[in-house]
């Protein structure tokens, strides 16, 4: 039966919302090893050099053996810091591990299980569910909500809380207009975001030349023509235009309303940079750009919706829970989604999904037989009568009329 | 590949665990701290020229040798991470998700609501409040005129549909009301009525699942108007289990041994309660009475069934919470949980049809229906589909299902066109109508 095939699980397509799962922590790990890496490089250059320097002073005499021993002194505290960031870098190393352990081993749980209907489909999916939950609440900021959540469910391995938080704090400080934090960012992945083309680190640097510029006194705008030497002129030749709209600003002042000096003293040019930064976080991190939940939200609100969700008739029929007789409310049809659901398709079918052996009651409404005459039986009618199941109407059985649908 | 992939890639990381890590660094730094400081000590000690060049030059070997060391260590721990990612691509390949448009962005008001609700169906009530309070706080996306999550007056137009007769019950008020036009979107609900709702439905459960039917019955008979209405015979399957739990016996359901308990209190809760319920089940009270009768030898009586008790607590919890969420204007099972699981199995669908008709810029989400098909289990079917066989659409309010008097069905729209004059052919019988003996049906 065609119901068979719809409730197996396509297990090489039912994980790709759980594939930043295991691409983040990797991304991680390997943004890490490269920090690790870079840090180790730069202190082991310095404390080989001098160490080879002062082997060679010593021998000929150049440095005492004083100095010898407060170079020795120097080294040990490059190497002591070495150890201390190394440190840091493994802790980092073996959490990262810890998650990718805990995530395979629940991806693997899937294996198992051959159909939705199983119970252990149910767990799993729930799981699912509350880590897209987990995060939307972090990609929109709601840390505590996140945190208490994860922590309820016990899945703190399976959520991204420290990244998602490091990146809102960032975000925040942007829309408290500040610069640092990002500019800290930028440069902790410098390669990366050359590599990717992104214009986060010219769009904050214009923006301090920007508001140096509307402090407006002397020795601000002699900072801001320093800073733009410095910082604005070097993208010249990636984005000349927007360096030229930034110089010419130095003639303008915070109320002009000539475009584009207004906009970009505009205020909401923070909102904006907030913005870039959380596009160039996600694309550096492969994660996808909107919420996973908004992925599977789109995707699922429209397989279930039919025409009659948000028709003002209440149905009659449900193909498949007649089971018990009054019927659940239908999930697109519940207040929760239903207002979310009007504006997205509903599903396409190309066949007709109804109960077996319809009957016609004289009001126009149209149930299946079997559920008519169990309805009849729990009310306890008289022989020969049935009772509509939504209306409450009594008809005479002579009075139904079968129903077609090919 | 089938199952085995994530079998695969879980193997290939229990080997990559084992593999040394940047913490094998940390000890070969140790190391090399240990040679500078045992060289400080021998040139701060004598503190002639002659030892220390002596010591600096004995110290260049080893300290070379150490940093190589560290230098191998940092080496492996990046073949690790090299190895994950190999593993990564091979059994896990990365497939790209729809990402040109995301129709939630623009509610998140709506979505804030039902995750919301979400989590006060679920019994989640500390994280519910947590997230109202800070998603009250916030307005992503700082788009002024819309409230995330306005719980303060909320207007009065309910979707649960007003079946309450007593006036005077304030709590059969609308729980949460929303209101959604064009261009104005003020959702609201009242969260603190939702989560009184919630947490008097899990004490319910609670107790049914104790084996304790009171406080079930009791909310049924305040409902009872509602929930004949709707054609639930949940109070009286109630009763029913009542009696047989009662018939039974202390030895059984563990109540006192008293008038009340046994078959003597069956009886006599019979007679206080079954009354009410004549009208629509004498048949099945006579059953119930009738099977006093064989008290003494019930399992090899032809009431045996009606007296089981494992499987119907089970289901009575599952009508209870059915019926409860109905008479909410809800779904049973969280509507979020069946969205989400419906999307994780449709997605590969919506994939695919992205993936293909990416050139031309297809938005799938601004059209009336999805172009394409996404099958779903049984379960997650909830209402009639009717697919006209001529036109093969479904139909909708505009265009109804229409029967013709042969008993076959068809769309209004099909009906018309096949009309010639006011007289049209059955496309799928001999037969004939007109188009005054066409009626619309409601499925």
């Amino acid at each position: 039966m065609a119901d068979h095939e719809a409730s197996k699980i396509n297990h090489d397509n039912h994980l790709l919302l759980d594939q930043p799962l295991l691409r983040l922590p990797y991304e991680l790990l390997r943004k890490n090893f490269r920090s690790a890496h870079y840090s180790f490089e730069k202190d082991s250059t310095f404390v080989k050099n001098l160490l080879k320097d002062t082997a060679t002073g010593s021998l000929n005499g150049k440095t005492s053996p004083e100095d010898v021993v407060k170079n020795l002194d120097v080294m040990l505290a490059r190497m002591r810091g070495m150890k201390r960031k190394l440190s840091t870098y493994a802790d980092e190393e073996t959490r990262l591990y810890k998650q990718v352990d805990a995530r395979v081993a629940h991806l693997r749980e899937l294996s198992d299980v051959h159909t939705v209907e199983d119970v252990k489909y149910e767990a799993w999916s729930r799981k699912r569910l509350d880590r897209l939950l987990v995060d939307y609440l972090l990609r929109h900021g709601y840390n505590s909500s996140a945190v208490a959540l994860a922590d309820e469910r016990d899945m703190r391995d399976l959520v991204d809380i420290n990244t998602f938080v490091a990146m809102s704090k960032i975000r925040k400080s942007l829309e408290n207009r500040s610069v640092q934090e990002a500019l800290a960012w930028c440069s902790e992945n410098k390669k990366a975001l050359r590599n990717m083309n992104s214009n986060l680190e010219f769009m904050l640097r214009c923006q301090q030349f920007i508001e140096m510029l509307r402090a407006g006194t002397p020795a601000n705008c002699t900072a801001a023509i320093a800073h733009a030497k410095r910082f604005i002129v070097p993208f010249n030749d990636t984005y000349r235009e927007q360096v030229e709209s930034v110089a010419g600003l130095l003639a303008y002042r915070p109320g002009t309303t000539l475009e584009p000096y207004q906009s970009l003293y505009s205020q909401d040019r923070w909102t904006k940079l907030a913005d870039i930064f959380v596009e160039a976080h996600n694309k550096l991190l492969g994660l996808p750009s909107f919420p996973l939940l908004h992925i599977a939200l789109s995707s699922g609100l429209s397989a279930l919706k039919t025409p009659a969700c948000h028709s003002s008739q209440t149905t009659s029929s449900s193909p498949s829970h007649h089971t018990s007789l009054t019927t659940s409310v239908c999930p697109i049809c519940s207040t929760e989604l239903n207002d979310l659901a009007r504006h997205v398709p509903y599903a396409h079918h190309s066949k007709s999904h109804v109960e077996h052996d319809l009957l016609l009651l004289p009001n126009g409404r149209v149930y299946g037989k079997a559920r008519l005459e169990e309805y009849a039986d729990k009310a306890g009618l008289p022989k020969g009568q049935v009772k509509d199941l939504v209306t409450g109407e009594s008809f005479s059985t002579d009075d139904l009329k079968k129903v077609f649908i090919t | 590949m089938g199952g085995t992939d994530m079998e695969d890639l879980q193997q290939e990381l229990a080997e990559v665990f084992k593999m040394p890590r940047l913490s094998s660094a940390v000890s070969n730094v140790d190391r090399i701290i240990e040679l500078l400081s045992a060289a400080r000590e021998q040139v701060a000690g004598a503190l002639d020229p002659h030892t220390a060049s002596l010591t600096m030059a004995k110290l260049q070997n080893p300290a070379k040798v150490a940093f190589d060391k560290v230098n191998d260590n940092l080496k492996d721990a990046s073949q690790a991470h090299k190895k994950i990612g190999k593993a990564l691509n091979e059994h896990f390949p990365n497939k790209p998700l729809p990402s040109d448009h995301d129709a939630m962005a623009n509610h998140p008001a709506l979505v804030n609501r039902a995750i919301a609700m979400h989590l006060l169906r679920e019994g989640q009530f500390s994280v519910a409040s947590t997230f109202i309070e800070e998603a009250q706080g916030s307005v992503p996306n700082a788009s002024t005129s819309q409230t995330i999550l306005d719980l303060e007056d909320p207007p009065d137009l309910g979707t649960a549909e007003p079946m309450d007769e007593d006036a005077d019950d304030a709590e059969a008020s609308p729980l949460f009301s929303s209101t959604s036009s064009e261009n104005r979107e003020i959702t609201a609900f009242h969260s603190q009525e939702l989560q009184v709702k919630f947490a008097e439905m899990y004490r319910v459960l609670q107790d049914l699942k104790a084996r304790n039917l009171l406080p079930a019955i009791e909310w049924a008979r305040e409902n009872s108007a509602e929930l004949e209405a709707r054609g639930s015979n949940l109070e009286f399957e109630l009763g029913h289990l009542q009696y047989v739990w009662l018939f039974k016996g202390s030895a059984v359901n563990g109540l006192p041994d008293d008038e009340n308990n046994g078959q003597a209190g069956a009886i006599r809760y019979a007679q206080k309660h079954f009354p009410r319920h004549q009208g629509r089940h004498l048949h099945e009270i006579q059953r119930l009475v009738n099977a006093l009768a064989y008290a003494s030898n019930l399992q090899a009586s032809p009431y045996r069934a009606l007296f089981e008790t494992d499987d119907a607590f089970a289901e009575v919890s599952s009508s209870f919470t059915r019926e409860f969420c109905s008479l909410l204007g809800l779904s049973a099972e969280s509507p979020l949980y069946i969205a989400a699981t419906a999307g994780a199995l449709a997605l590969p669908q919506l994939v695919k049809y992205t993936t293909a008709t990416r050139s031309k810029n297809t938005e799938w989400t601004t059209v009336n229906e999805l172009a394409f098909e996404t099958p779903l289990p049984k379960r997650m079917v909830y209402h009639s589909i009717f697919v006209c066989p001529v036109s093969k659409e479904q139909t909708t309010e505009d265009n109804p299902p229409m029967i013709i008097p042969c008993g076959h069905v068809l769309a209004k729209e099909t009906l018309q066109k096949l009309c010639k004059g006011s007289r049209f052919k059955c496309p799928y019988c001999p037969n004939e109508g007109q188009m005054k003996d066409a009626r619309q049906i409601i499925l």
